[in-house]
């Protein structure tokens, strides 16, 4: 347990000195904001670029606020995974690869007790990046298109951010078994099929983690779900979440040393 | 007292047999060095004693007495290239590993200080380690290793990549460490071995091919020679011939002024030989009476491989 504190304290020094716990919350911010702000000036933006004829800019309707609030869902969804891919690939392998792992197996700590420790640091940053820059594109929203229900966001929020989680646990699986540029493809590569299937054929796959991120863009325009399809999501997520994570601290206890 | 007892310890990394069957015990307080060719398996060995490599067969028992199972409490190491966190200070790490291996917050403080005084890394311990050259990384290294002041602490060619002053510091500083626990380290360089160890093992494909005590091993190992070499005048070479016929000379080899000779017991044909050259005032160059070196006996030992 006290080792397993330690060692997240060193993840999150690393995290803070590497300025990985700064620059992603920045980039999740730009991301979440600039969605609201390109809703409201699309017909100045158009304009400005010129050769739209005027009758098609005053079609324009500016979304309503649960519709942009879907839409930055869905920047998070490519470039929000895809930064907290790359970011967390090495989390595992750059330690094996690097020797450092070496020196850290030989102290008594299981290694349960440090894929733990690396899953609370990523939860920690995820959580951090993913809150900063939903609140920040929820504030935008809400002061430049209008109001939103609280409740609905924070439904959406941690839907979302389960979904988030999974992606990140799956980047620190493979991160054990691959090296970082490996890990980041596979998993990017799980990913898309994952949401690829849930949108091919959403009636089948009403279990699939992937439905977590259509059922919080659900949440956020009002419909309302049904309980029991976010519950069993929901378990069916966490689960994915524990056997990755105990699969990845027996891996890492096979093989410390890269071969 | 044995602290560490290895009993047929196997290493296959698929159909390469990397470690085949060794068995051997460390006793409390030695100086043990394990040397061998490249590929003998040393840095295999090592590593299964320190639990990152599992044996494929064989055994493992630390500290019989006491019936530790998990004893890497009780170990330290240090690999042959230890890398560290290059955006913590030396300090850091220091603390970090002295947490890991549950040491107490208030002894921590204390004890990071001691130790990097002694690896002489005290005016650096706030910088970067990425910033610290080769030779401070590994006395960092042996830092770490120490910290939690461990029963055995086991070293994976500690010497090898150091230039000569490096090395003369890491000599002297395993000198002091020897002192106060048991040290088993990794070599190819026999001279280091020599200066510092009490036993030796001896490694060659997998296998343990030679074990003792540095004394017990050059006793075993010793050329009973003795090779004599005179002035070139007539009544010392006629000498030299008539040492054929002596009774504690086996066999003779002489060519002109030197004569190599096997002798029953080196100690009395030494005397014999000395005595017997000053009565008959013979102009000796060159006496040697054979103990042949350590290299001599590994170079015999893992070339009969």
């Amino acid at each position: 347990m006290r080792s397993t504190w330690i060692f997240y304290r060193k993840e999150m020094l690393d995290m803070s000195r590497s300025f990985k716990l700064i620059w992603i919350p920045i980039v999740f911010a730009i991301l979440g904001i600039t969605q609201p702000i390109i809703s409201v000036f699309m017909p100045e933006i158009l304009e400005m670029s010129g050769g739209v004829p005027p009758e098609m800019l005053s079609l324009y309707e500016t979304p309503s606020s649960a519709m942009v609030m879907v839409q930055v869902l869905s920047q998070y969804s490519t470039m929000g995974v895809l930064i907290l891919v790359l970011a967390g690939m090495n989390s595992v392998s750059g330690e094996r690869h690097g020797g450092t792992a070496e020196l850290i197996m030989v102290r008594p700590i299981s290694s349960f007790s440090i894929m733990i420790a690396k899953w609370f640091a990523q939860c920690t940053q995820l959580l951090i990046a993913f809150g900063f820059g939903y609140i920040a594109s929820f504030y935008y929203t809400y002061q430049m298109i209008g109001s939103l229900s609280w409740t609905s966001g924070l439904a959406s929020f941690g839907l979302y951010g389960l979904w988030l989680i999974l992606a990140m646990t799956i980047t620190l699986l493979f991160s054990t078994i691959l090296r970082g540029a490996g890990a980041a493809f596979v998993t990017l590569a799980i990913l898309a099929l994952l949401s690829l299937l849930n949108s091919l054929l959403p009636t089948w796959f009403t279990w699939s983690p992937a439905r977590l991120s259509s059922l919080a863009a659900e949440v956020l325009i009002g419909n309302t779900l049904s309980v029991s399809s976010v519950i069993i999501c929901c378990l069916i997520t966490v689960g994915i979440i524990v056997v990755c994570l105990l699969s990845a601290a027996r891996l890492l206890q096979k093989r410390v040393l890269p071969n | 007292m044995s602290l560490l007892q290895v009993t047929d310890l196997k290493k296959n990394f698929g159909k390469e047999n990397a470690v085949r069957g060794l068995t051997f015990q460390l006793e409390q307080g030695k100086c043990v060095a394990l040397l061998g060719p490249n590929g003998a398996g040393k840095t295999t060995t090592l590593r299964m004693l320190a639990g990152l490599l599992e044996p494929s067969s064989g055994e493992i028992i630390f500290d019989e007495q006491q019936g530790v199972t998990d004893y890497r409490k009780w170990l330290g190491y240090l690999p042959q290239n230890p890398t560290f966190y290059g955006w913590m200070s030396g300090q850091e790490y220091i603390r970090f590993a002295a947490g890991l291996s549950g040491m107490e917050q208030k002894e921590i403080g204390k004890r990071t200080e001691a130790v990097l005084s002694k690896v002489g890394l005290q005016d650096a311990a706030k910088r970067r380690i990425s910033g610290y050259s080769g030779g401070m990384k590994q006395r960092l290294g042996f830092a770490q290793a120490l910290i939690h002041e461990p029963k055995l602490l086991i070293l994976d060619e500690p010497v090898s990549a150091l230039d000569p002053i490096g090395r003369r510091e890491v000599i002297n500083l395993l000198r002091e460490i020897r002192q106060e626990t048991t040290v088993l380290f990794s070599t190819h360089v026999l001279h280091d071995a020599e200066e510092i160890c009490d036993d030796i093992l001896v490694m060659a494909k997998g296998r343990l091919v030679e074990q003792g005590s540095l004394s017990s091993l050059r006793e075993k190992h010793r050329q009973p020679l003795v090779i004599v070499q005179v002035e070139r005048e007539r009544e010392a070479l006629l000498w030299l011939d008539s040492l054929k016929s002596k009774p504690y000379v086996i066999q003779a080899d002489i060519k002109a002024d030197i004569a190599e000779l096997t002798v029953h017991d080196l100690g009395s044909a030494r005397d014999e030989l000395m005595r017997e050259a000053t009565e008959n005032r013979i102009p000796l160059v060159r006496f040697e009476a054979g103990s042949s070196s350590l290299e001599d006996m590994f170079v015999k030992v893992v070339s009969a491989q």
